[in-house]
């Protein structure tokens, strides 16, 4: 499969909500405060108020569901979302995000699927991600 | 982006059951009577029951696909694979394609995003793994190419 970079996205969050355990699993939900994302094509930063739902499952996985909205330097907002997987034992952290624009400039993004490599750093969450060409 | 061949999948789609105009689009559910699977590391069919791609053309000409069909392998596992994918190309090209006529694949846009669950401890590294598809769009239903992402 080819991919070229799309973005680099960093997020910022406040303290993990830990709502506990669930039919589903053990839910803890990452508030996002802000962040930016940059790459070729659009730049621009993350808006307060959306969040990551991250749920914990029996074989010590956790299943990622985030929403997101971006803001373009040029002013358009871009809705965002990406379920993932996250498997810290086996060092693997990949999201398949999903983009929704009104903006004519950027409705490339609805047009495309895209794959995200994450990292939890020390200032916060930082997710490569690549359009699936 | 790293990946690895996962497997080749067919797909047998029969009569779709368009719902018309809805909401969001155009529905469209393309019932899914069997297929087969094949990989290095499993193969089997495709069963029948409950599996279907629940289709969606958009305002903007795109197809969103929402596929979920269970997977039976070889040794009788049982396998969930459901995928959200997407289709969009030149309108002659998605013209000939709901003529059921051979379309090179590389003419269009057929990707999509399969997850799995399964509770075989034989395959449990499906569900701990992303994988990416691309799709070939042919008369008698998709084949899809599936990659796992590393």
């Amino acid at each position: 499969m080819n991919s070229q970079p799309l973005m680099l996205l960093r997020l910022t969050t406040s303290p993990t909500e830990e709502v506990g355990a669930t039919p589903h699993g053990t839910l803890s939900i990452f508030p996002v405060t802000g962040g930016s994302f940059e790459g070729e094509r659009l730049r621009g930063k993350v808006l307060a108020g959306g969040g990551d739902w991250v749920t914990g499952k029996a074989d010590e996985t956790l299943e990622l569901d985030l929403r997101v909205t971006l803001e373009t330097d040029d002013g358009a907002l871009i809705y965002m979302t990406f379920t993932g997987l996250r498997d810290d034992a086996h060092h693997y952290f990949r999201t398949l995000p999903r983009f929704e624009t009104a903006a004519s400039k950027y409705a490339f993004l609805n047009r495309l699927l895209a794959v995200g490599i994450g990292e939890i750093r020390t200032e916060g969450p930082v997710h490569i991600i690549e359009e699936i060409l | 982006m790293n990946t690895r061949l996962l497997m080749m999948l067919h797909v047998n789609v029969t009569t779709p059951q368009n719902v018309g105009a809805v909401p969001h689009g155009t529905r469209r559910i393309a019932p899914i009577s069997g297929g087969v699977f094949e990989g290095t590391r499993l193969r089997g069919t495709v069963l029948p029951g409950g599996s279907a791609d629940w289709l969606l053309l958009r305002a903007d000409d795109v197809l969103e696909m929402d596929l979920r069909v269970t997977l039976r392998t070889h040794d009788g596992a049982l396998i969930s694979m459901r995928s959200f994918g997407l289709r969009h190309g030149p309108p002659d090209v998605i013209a000939a394609i709901g003529r059921g006529e051979p379309v090179n694949p590389a003419t269009y846009y057929f990707r999509t995003t399969p997850r799995f669950q399964t509770a075989h401890p034989a395959y449990g590294f499906l569900n701990r793994l992303v994988a990416v598809a691309s799709g070939d769009r042919r008369a008698e239903g998709p084949i899809y190419t599936i990659h796992e992402l590393l």
